[in-house]
């Protein structure tokens, strides 16, 4: 393949939604509202910014930065299944539209362009498009700047992102074709570790490339390829081909064979959505099974749904590094909920699904790194976790996450593995060196047992009086027997307290008030129980 | 061409090079300090089945984790969703590579024969049941992939065969009175039990937790002071963050 030639093929529009996250929940962007995952804003509106909320900050602080705040957790299926209402605005621009994610997509220009009459009418179509679907779903006549969708046009679809994120007045950005390579040299290598950029975890690379003096993408691209790839090995030579204005990867151009799409008709024809995605799920693991033995990855799929009247939704996704089955099954999920909520809904129940691998590339592999943290044994351990969820479903599987707060509900938390991505470097605060004092926690030791639901309990005196607790703090009666349903009556041994917590005595709706107990049975068992609004509970058993 | 004799060595060489010689026994998982001396070769012994039982069963089998998870292995606990993992990390778990699937339901076989292989070490729950077939295979796979499992309570229900039974024999807390006080701390006494039932008792006396929520040896010759009657720590201990601020008793 020739130089040019293959330039001239790649060359792509890129759209960007700013704000897309915030769009998505249906908040409106003039109100400072921020977007977490992770506990970390990724999003913030231009209301938020103007208090100096930044990008990558913790709540609290952002919090305390602007106290009327309004807190937006990051939802991906919702970015994905809104963004169909987009998608729809521009099925008549290009019928290969590429979904990268809620708010971002691309598609090759080479056609819509001499239909449209050159690029920069293509791309004012787009803008317009996209514009006019946006403030029907936002609800507003004028569209406010910050949310104007950007549109970049270059010769590869990094470059393109990179016009369509820095294009700051007019909205579009074009770079005149084959001049892909002076547009990147200015920018900085941190670029690569951009969103949208194909490297996978170019992060420590990129720390690399700064510490050895590299500072644009021209020093990179001036550099020679060889010595690239002997130095760093794949993403090495992956780097310098972006940074010299060339599209990441070479997808293989060979027809598709027969193996790299997978059909499946649903019979009976299925009115739900779980339905498909689970005949999606064995197509999606067939293919994938199919193109490693190959030695392929697939970058792009193309999801097809027919219902029996006879309606096709049809959409391709593309992913940055490779699609999983998950990954698939996930994208048919988000297709679908985003058809049935579109206008074009289907009528009838669905009765097909095809899925086709639209773009494959050579499986480089994932090398493990010299300062990698991630070692062969969590992968290993993340796959077969990966494929409990799959057995009992996505929120078998938790990892610990320790909350700030006083009573044990709070401190003792679980999140689904599903939720956060692994790290092993991941700070797991424990409430000992948690910097907020929380007055009021318990001290070590702490219970072993943790009931996820309090059991009501009862605790009488030797006359059989239940024991209670005044409002000043008096308690009235010895505690010798406690008795609950399921766990029997027993006679009290020793006991300690009250030790009196009182939390937000400022709401009337939220306050709380509550007298824990230690218990000491004659079995040699030891609990915790707590007396609130003169009901006794069993919280915790130190076992 | 070579003649067949003069190969021979030249095997004899291949086969110690591609299988040296490890035990089973000597593969083991470490455990912490405190907990070591019970075990032979000072820690679980990989795919081996180690049954907890006894009053403090939760408790100890957290603490023979804690070796586990600070050597970058993973434990997942399977059926146990009232863990408390702030008393796990006071006894010093690190929970980075620590995962929960609290309710199998009736997928436990298939759970625990996803993990074994994949993780080193699983905490099984006393809900948790697995059918004759479902424990064989899976018994056959730790075996092979050097995973250990540790039950609270009966292992048999998991049709497992445990190698070492760990028991809690006596158990006592400390520092809880009769309207005064609050639990500081608590001795166990714990023992070993092999497979066969072997007589060669292995014991040890263990703060589980001590007064700072870790685990301790406690010393041999202390007395076991009786249920009823605690200990004599003169002071009034507090439980709350709260009481070193506000008097509430006075």
């Amino acid at each position: 393949m020739n130089l040019s030639h293959g330039l001239a093929d790649t060359r792509t529009l890129f759209l960007v939604v700013p704000h897309w996250r915030t769009i998505a929940t249906g908040v409106t962007c003039d109100i400072p509202a921020v977007v977490l995952n992770n506990n970390r804003v990724i999003d913030a509106t231009p209301g938020a910014a103007r208090h100096g909320i930044e990008l990558g900050i913790r709540r609290r602080e952002a919090q305390s930065l602007c106290p009327g705040l309004e807190i937006i957790v990051d939802d991906e299926a919702l970015n994905n299944t809104r963004f169909a209402s987009i998608a729809v605005a521009l099925e008549s621009v290009t019928p290969r539209l590429e979904i990268t994610t809620g708010g971002k997509c691309s598609f090759l220009t080479r056609g819509p362009c001499r239909y449209f009459g050159g690029d920069q009418a293509l791309a004012q179509i787009v803008v317009d498009r996209v514009s006019e679907a946006l403030s029907t779903m936002v609800g507003v006549r004028e569209l406010s700047a910050a949310i104007q969708p950007r549109v970049g046009i270059a010769d590869s679809r990094f470059a393109a992102s990179l016009a369509a994120i820095s294009s700051s007045v007019s909205c579009v950005q074009i770079v005149p074709p084959t001049t892909n390579a002076d547009f990147l040299s200015s920018f900085p290598v941190d670029a690569l570790a951009d969103g949208d950029s194909p490297l996978p975890d170019a992060d420590d690379l990129v720390g690399v490339f700064q510490r050895l003096g590299l500072e644009t993408l021209g020093d990179i691209a001036s550099l020679p390829k060889e010595e690239l790839y002997a130095r760093f090995g794949t993403s090495g030579s992956l780097a310098h081909r972006l940074s010299r204005g060339m599209d990441g990867r070479t997808p293989i151009l060979q027809p598709i064979s027969s193996l790299m799409s997978g059909e499946s008709d649903i019979d009976p024809p299925a009115d739900h959505l779980e339905t498909v995605v689970f005949s999606a799920k064995a197509l999606a693991n067939g293919i994938h099974q199919q193109l490693s033995g190959e030695g392929l990855v697939c970058v792009g799929v193309l999801i097809e749904v027919e219902s029996d009247h006879g309606e096709v939704s049809s959409r391709l996704w593309r992913h940055e590094h490779q699609f999983t089955p998950t990954d698939i099954t996930d994208r048919v999920r988000w297709q679908l909920e985003g058809w049935f909520r579109s206008e074009a809904a289907p009528t009838g129940p669905l009765t097909l699904i095809r899925l086709v691998a639209d773009e494959v590339i050579p499986d480089d592999g994932y090398q493990l790194g010299f300062w990698d943290k991630e070692t062969p044994n969590d992968e290993r351990a993340i796959r077969s976790l990966t494929r409990i969820q799959g057995i009992l479903g996505s929120d078998a599987v938790t990892i610990v996450h320790h909350g700030g707060g006083r009573r044990l509900s709070d401190i003792e938390q679980r999140i689904p593995l599903a939720a956060t991505t692994f790290d092993p470097d991941r700070p797991i605060v424990l409430p000992e060196s948690s910097v907020a004092p929380w007055p009021g926690r318990l001290l070590a030791p702490l219970p072993a047992v943790v009931l996820s639901q309090a059991q009501e309990l009862e605790v009488t005196d030797n006359q059989g009086r239940c024991v209670r607790v005044t409002g000043r703090g008096r308690v009235e009666g010895t505690p010798v027997q406690v008795r609950s349903k399921n766990f029997g009556s027993h006679s009290v041994v020793a006991w300690g307290g009250p030790w009196f917590l009182e939390e937000r005595w400022w709401d009337s709706c939220r306050k709380t008030r509550q007298a824990r107990f230690q218990f000491l049975l004659a079995d040699g068992t030891a609990h915790l129980c707590v007396v609130e609004n003169s009901r006794w509970w069993l919280e915790a058993s130190y076992e | 061409m070579q003649k067949a004799s003069s190969s021979v060595p030249l095997t004899d060489d291949l086969r110690q090079i591609s299988t040296p010689v490890v035990l089973a026994r000597d593969r083991t998982l470490p455990v912490v300090n405190e907990l070591a001396g019970l075990f032979r070769g000072a820690g679980l012994q990989q795919g081996s089945t180690i049954e907890v039982e006894g009053a403090a069963a939760v408790s100890l089998a957290v603490a023979l984790t804690v070796g586990v998870t600070g050597s970058n292995r993973w434990v997942v606990a399977v059926g146990l969703p009232e863990l408390g993992s702030s008393a796990a990390a006071g006894l010093g778990v690190q929970f980075q590579r620590w995962a929960f699937v609290d309710r199998p339901k009736d997928q436990a076989g298939e759970v625990l024969y996803a993990l074994t292989g994949a993780v080193d070490l699983i905490l099984v729950g006393p809900e948790v049941r697995i059918r004759a077939n479902h424990g064989r295979k899976i018994a056959a796979r730790m075996r092979e992939r050097g995973t250990s499992i540790i039950t609270v309570g009966d292992a048999s229900r998991c049709n497992l065969q445990p190698s070492l039974r760990v028991r809690v024999n006596r158990t006592e807390w400390i520092g809880l009175q009769r309207g005064h006080g609050r639990l500081d701390s608590r001795k166990v006494e714990i023992e070993l039990v092999d497979r066969n039932g072997d007589s060669n008792h292995r014991r040890q006396l263990l703060w589980l937790p001590d007064s700072q929520g870790h685990l301790s040896v406690a010393k041999q010759d202390n007395e076991w002071t009786g249920q009823s009657e605690s200990c004599s720590r003169g002071e009034q201990k507090i439980l709350t963050d709260l009481d070193e601020q506000i008097p509430w008793a006075s």
